[in-house]
């Protein structure tokens, strides 16, 4: 066997230890993995890149979208308002008292020898209730048997109409003046009547059953 | 290759290694990777409230536009009751238009003064005004009267008389002097 001699002995030994260099090695390692997490930041970046251009589409179909939106927004606060506000005017209107068909009735009860001098009142607030005082005189040969059948008469004609009526006297005096009705002298006497009712109208009464219509008649039996 | 055959040099290059490891790592992390994700995740829920925004405003203006078909009538009368309050401050406008209206049913002489302008107690009404409104007629048939107030209750509808005064004239009784109390809500312009 040849004798073989190394006379580079310490020269191989230096560069093995320098391929062994813990620093290169590390240094080397150090970019692999820089490398490695260069390309996975570059993945995420590019997928936020992505999203970014999504966003800009969702953005701009938002910008589109959003003055139509706002625009329908108000319009629709505006009708709600509408239909609230026509609905309290209805009802507004629907809760009114009108006076002309009381005059009209207070009219009709109005008797020739019955003069009316005076008439003063209102509605409550909420249309709950209406009041007022009837100032008059009456003549007749018993004046006060005239006033009378005037407080009844109107009392019966505002119940056809109206609830909860009350018709009362406030005053009925006797008074001296004779007044001429048709060429004939009569007693003449001052009333004032207190009205007042609830301006609902009375509900109808059911119309009464017709019991042959509801039940067949029984044969008469004839006893022989 | 061990670490005890590791000289004391190599250990020292070992360490510094892995101390830029993790300060690499660090960097790495904090610097540039989480900032990157926070933004992907911004990003991303603001496209979910986007899209279920847009999603809704959809469906809001399909609500709007039937309402808009729904509330027609509403419009309408709403736009009829509106125009029944005329331009200008009611003082001016509105006495003559009563001093008008007597003098067509024949009752001359109207005399029209504002007693009070309240606004509404209710939310819905904050546009419009409650004005009450003495009506003073010095000289009227009863018979005529009746007529008027019924003709001024069915023509103006957010008219209500809520006083009636009516008073024999002494000097002639087939007259009587008339005092109106009357309310009208009016658009507040």
């Amino acid at each position: 066997m040849a004798l073989q001699l190394n006379l580079l002995h310490e020269e191989i030994s230096q560069q093995r230890q320098r391929q062994r260099d813990p620093l290169k090695l590390g240094l080397m390692g150090l970019g692999a993995i820089g490398a490695i997490l260069f390309l996975y930041y570059g993945w995420n970046a590019y997928q936020t890149l992505q999203i970014k251009h999504q966003l800009n589409v969702v953005e701009g179909e938002w910008a589109k979208v959003e003055p139509k939106v706002t625009a329908a927004h108000n319009r629709a606060d505006e009708l709600h308002k509408i239909i609230d506000g026509t609905k309290v005017l209805d009802g507004i209107i629907d809760n009114r008292f009108y006076w002309a068909p009381l005059l009209a009735t207070l009219s009709r009860c109005v008797a020739p020898n019955v003069q009316l001098i005076s008439l003063d009142g209102g509605v409550a607030d909420e249309n709950s209730s209406v009041s007022f005082n009837l100032e008059g005189i009456a003549a007749a040969h018993e004046p006060r048997g005239a006033a009378e059948d005037f407080r009844q008469l109107l009392a019966e004609q505002l119940a056809k109409n109206y609830t909860e009526v009350k018709v009362e006297f406030r005053n009925l005096e006797d008074l001296d003046t004779v007044v001429n009705l048709a060429g004939v002298a009569n007693a003449s006497a001052r009333f004032v009547l207190g009205v007042s009712f609830n301006p609902t109208a009375p509900k109808p009464t059911p119309a009464p059953r017709a019991p042959a219509a509801a039940k067949p008649a029984a044969k008469p039996q004839i006893k022989k | 290759m061990t670490l005890a055959k590791l000289n004391k040099d190599q250990i020292q290059k070992i360490l510094l290694s892995a101390l830029g490891f993790v300060a690499l790592m660090y960097c790495y992390f904090n610097f540039f990777l989480d900032p990157l994700d926070r933004s992907r995740a911004d990003m991303t829920q603001k496209i979910v409230d986007l899209q279920g925004k847009t999603a809704s405003s959809k469906t809001e203006m399909k609500k709007t536009a039937n309402l808009e078909t729904q509330a027609k009538a509403a419009t309408a009368r709403y736009k009829a009751l509106k125009a029944t309050t005329q331009e200008g401050a009611p003082i001016a406008w509105f006495p003559p238009k009563m001093r008008n209206f007597f003098a067509s049913q024949n009752i001359d002489k109207a005399n029209t003064q504002l007693e009070s302008s309240r606004p509404f107690k209710q939310q819905e009404l904050s546009d419009w005004v409650k004005n009450s409104w003495s009506i003073e007629l010095p000289q009227a048939d009863y018979d005529t009267l009746g007529h008027a107030i019924a003709e001024l209750e069915n023509s103006e509808p957010l008219l209500a008389v809520q006083k009636i005064s009516i008073h024999a004239v002494p000097e002639n009784p087939q007259y009587q002097s008339v005092n109106l109390g009357v309310q009208i809500a009016l658009l507040s312009r």
